[in-house]
């Protein structure tokens, strides 16, 4: 008898868990073995109940004006849309520390809001640390992103059903309720429980901006037992303890997961017929004033580097620039490949064996990815592979990998959907015409994933762009990153260089969100 | 045919390359990344060795000290480190302890380092006081005291880094510690209010600072000069305090499972040389251990001299650095 091949996305999925299963097991054995007990203080169950706080409202408020955001644009057209949808695309990216001094540019004690109000006459004690600071600089990094992913979500709604919905009469509401809505519901869980990963773990902007060690998450913990301690054993412990929260969060989130089934369509751009209603018209105006308001001036500041990147510009950032793209470019691929072979296999479980379940374990897995710290995911793989690799060259191939794996989320929610969208649209066509294995796959699927693929390559390639995890660790004269640079200016006073690079940093982003924009709104 | 006679030539330029390479030993020197960035004094000291050793110095670095620490850690006995540059006093005791470093065997005596020097392992090559550093033209009378910093409720906001996450943050804790022993827990909480963010690092608190964000950070007394010297400006003072300054000392070690020996020998006796420490202030911005022939830059000649040194030793701060810890996050998460 012969045994079925095992599907790629299990197989990956498998490659995954043994990888971050072995590195923890790596780093709790380096001890030789000796139990690290971890107890759970008041000190530390005080920082999970505010992490949990700050994330949750940083979520909600950043779902709430993403989405917001994405139904004002999808409405309206205007002169610089696709300008403001790669803008969009770029926040994401953004280093935190440069993030953070944006705020203090903003609306710090001598920020540009201060200044307009002295110059009025007024002037104000409110200090932005603590909770406001928190949240500005969350809603700021992850609301655009999200504004974003909705929208090519809405993009996804046949054009028929919008002229089916104007032939009957829909009203604004009745469209929603009918049209957006469903997509919002497929969309809104994995993004909620995206963006909630990442402000559960922010760790830079919330002790910069918090305003005192109470306001810190559990990432600070598990950077001083990594970094001061030395204790591996306890970061692996404590790590544990962020992922099973992350999952609890996850899976609360994915209860009510599904996706309306999809239909056929003559890919024709979709008229939306609620463009014209007046109250509607209002509240989009007032969206996208108060996005305006609220996005533009902290991506002004980060411009403010532009008059020193004539400085900056020399070899040293050229190699950078050059090191930063490679990386990116074999993270993009790693990433997009894992989420094809996941995607795929989520899809096989959900239409062919019928198993929820499992298909919902494959959408959650990447998003889990993102609550194990890069910082021991990294020093667990090293262990591992320390025997076998040169420390030298460890740097290369960890790199790509944990920026791939750490940017798989998101390639994963741009390419899973088109996936199960193929399938159901024309998954029993090729079935009787007999297409299996790589024919299939070319025919059937590509055509539908190509422009998808672009965008989350493009997008994966952005954020391992501007990621500066474990270039820490690993970084080196040979392995310097965009980043990486940025820190050590930062380190030797130059600040007016630092935020040069932080610029070019974003520019890289602006071109990539640009591409992946054009790529991802172009009708399949 | 001429693309195959490129192509040879190519491949013949490279195997040369690579055999002048080889034929020269490698001196593989493990340091924080700002050392051996552009601005940092790595590429002068590479130059100034490889002038006289016959050999290739090649920079591997991490972020930090903390960092170098746990890449070595990771490492253990394969590390490819020959010499490590860029420890500290507060991660020494922890660095000696993965057994990875040899004696040093070089002679530290006669240091300009405001303590004596006697240990064996580590050779201290820069050092510098740990200072609240301010601008002038906004804040005219800076608090003379550590004491008068703390008690005065409408005092300048601070901006500080967390002990936990950054070195000059567990230094200021220690500083604490000093000045008021067992009463620094409520010495934190008076001090509290006026704290405006403990960040993660030594970047974070700088740059808030010079957004306009406090009135004073927490760096080291040579800050000003690199104001002066880089910037032309002279506005940023440090300010001195009554009760002695925490000292901050850089340390260097070498190896002992390196296969360069001799090198990293004379590596080490390099680093207390006159080519090594006449690059220390102006391109690390700290004091060096031995004065320059010509003087110090006179942008560090009129920096605070505190009138004391309060230092834990390796051992001390090891010991107690968690209840210290824990006694500043008693004091300051409320």
């Amino acid at each position: 008898m012969r045994l079925p091949l095992p599907h790629p996305g299990s197989i990956v999925a498998f490659a995954i868990l043994a990888l971050v299963g072995g590195s923890f097991i790596a780093l709790v054995t380096i001890d030789g073995g000796k139990p690290t007990l971890l107890s759970i203080g008041p000190y530390l169950f005080r920082v999970l109940v505010f992490s949990l706080t700050q994330a949750t409202l940083s979520t909600l408020l950043s779902i709430g004006f993403g989405t917001a955001l994405a139904l004002a644009l999808a409405r309206r057209r205007f002169p610089g849309r696709d300008a403001v949808l790669a803008a969009l695309g770029t926040t994401m990216v953004i280093p935190g520390i440069v993030a953070v001094l944006a705020v203090i540019s903003v609306y710090g004690r001598s920020g540009w809001i201060a200044s307009g109000l002295s110059v009025l006459g007024w002037s104000s004690d409110a200090s932005i640390f603590g909770y406001p600071g928190i949240l500005i600089a969350h809603v700021f990094l992850n609301s655009p992103f999200v504004a974003r992913i909705v929208l090519d979500g809405l993009s996804v709604v046949p054009a028929e059903q919008w002229r089916l919905a104007s032939s009957l009469g829909f009203t604004p509401g009745q469209s929603f309720r009918h049209l957006d809505w469903p997509v919002l519901r497929a969309e809104l869980p994995g993004l909620a429980s995206l963006v909630f990963l990442l402000c559960f773990k922010s760790f830079a902007i919330v002790l910069a901006l918090g305003g005192g060690p109470g306001r810190a998450t559990l990432e600070v913990a598990i950077y001083e037992a990594l970094k001061i301690d030395f204790d591996f054993g306890r970061a692996a412990w404590l790590a544990l303890v962020q992922i099973a929260v992350c999952l609890s969060v996850t899976l609360a989130l994915n209860r009510a997961f599904t996706r309306p089934p999809a239909a056929l369509t003559t890919r024709l751009p979709a008229a939306r017929t609620d463009r014209s209603h007046r109250a509607l018209k209002r509240v989009d105006v007032g969206v996208l004033i108060i996005a305006s308001v609220f996005i533009g001036p902290l991506l002004l500041s980060v411009l403010s580097g532009i008059a020193f990147i004539g400085a900056v510009l020399d070899r040293d950032v050229a190699v950078a620039f050059a090191t930063s793209l490679a990386i990116a470019t074999a993270a993009a691929a790693v990433a997009c490949l894992l989420a094809l072979a996941l995607g795929a296999a989520a899809r096989r479980a959900r239409l062919r064996s019928r198993s929820p379940a499992v298909a919902a374990f494959y959408d959650i897995l990447p998003n889990l990815l993102l609550a194990v710290p890069p910082f021991a995911l990294t020093a667990g793989l090293f262990l591992m592979m320390r025997r076998f690799v040169e420390p030298a060259q460890a740097g290369f191939l960890l790199l790509p990998l944990i920026n791939g794996l750490a940017a798989l989320p998101f390639a994963y929610r741009s390419i899973a959907p088109r996936q199960f969208i193929a399938e159901e649209r024309y998954g029993r066509l090729s079935q009787t015409l007999g297409l299996s294995g790589w024919s299939r796959f070319s025919i059937m699927d590509w055509p539908m994933l190509r422009r998808p693929f672009a965008a989350a390559f493009a997008l994966s390639m952005a954020l391992s762009f501007g990621d500066f995890g474990i270039v820490a660790l690993f970084g080196g004269a040979e392995l310097r990153t965009l980043p990486y640079l940025l820190y050590e200016r930062l380190g030797a006073y130059r600040l007016d260089e630092a935020s040069a690079i932080g610029l070019l940093i974003l520019a890289m982003a602006f071109c990539l969100a640009h591409l992946s924009g054009r790529m991802s709104h172009a009708a399949d | 045919m001429i693309r195959k006679f490129v192509l040879a030539a190519g491949l013949l330029a490279i195997s040369i390359g690579v055999a002048a390479a080889q034929s020269r030993p490698v001196l593989t020197v493990y340091t924080y990344g700002s050392f051996a960035g552009k601005y940092g004094p790595g590429k002068l000291i590479k130059d100034r060795f490889e002038a006289g050793c016959g050999c290739e110095l090649t920079f591997v670095t991490a972020e930090d000290a903390g960092s170098l620490v746990g890449r070595l850690r990771l490492e253990g006995e394969s590390t490819k480190a020959d010499v490590v540059v860029g420890l500290d006093m507060n991660l020494a005791a922890e660095a000696k302890a993965l057994g990875l470093f040899a004696a040093h065997q070089a002679d530290v005596k006669n240091l300009s380092l405001p303590i004596a020097w006697s240990d064996d392992t580590f050779i201290p090559f820069d050092w510098g006081y740990l200072a609240f550093v301010y601008d002038a033209n906004k804040l005219p009378n800076p608090p003379k005291s550590l004491k008068e910093l703390v008690d005065s409720p409408n005092g300048p906001k601070i901006v500080l880094q967390d002990p936990r996450t950054s070195a000059p943050g567990l230094g200021f804790m220690l500083w604490m510690r000093k000045v008021y022993g067992d009463e620094a827990g409520q010495a934190w909480g008076r001090l509290k209010p006026r704290v405006v963010t403990f960040t993660k690092g030594w970047s974070e608190a700088y740059g808030l600072f010079m957004k306009g964000e406090a009135d004073m950070v927490l760096s080291y007394t040579t800050s000003p000069a690199y104001h002066a010297v880089a910037e032309k400006k002279d506005n940023f003072k440090a300010a001195g305090f009554t009760e002695g300054h925490y000292l901050h000392v850089e340390l260097a070690g070498m190896t002992r499972t390196t296969k360069q020996a001799a090198l990293a020998k004379s590596f080490m006796a390099f680093v207390l040389s006159e080519p090594f420490q006449s690059a220390m202030p102006e391109g690390n911005w700290m004091m060096p251990v031995k004065d320059p022939a010509a003087g110090l830059p006179a942008a560090f000649r009129d920096l605070v001299k505190p009138s004391k040194t309060l230092l834990y030793t390796p051992e001390e701060v090891q010991q107690n650095r968690r209840t210290f810890t824990d006694e500043w996050l008693n004091a300051t998460s409320r």
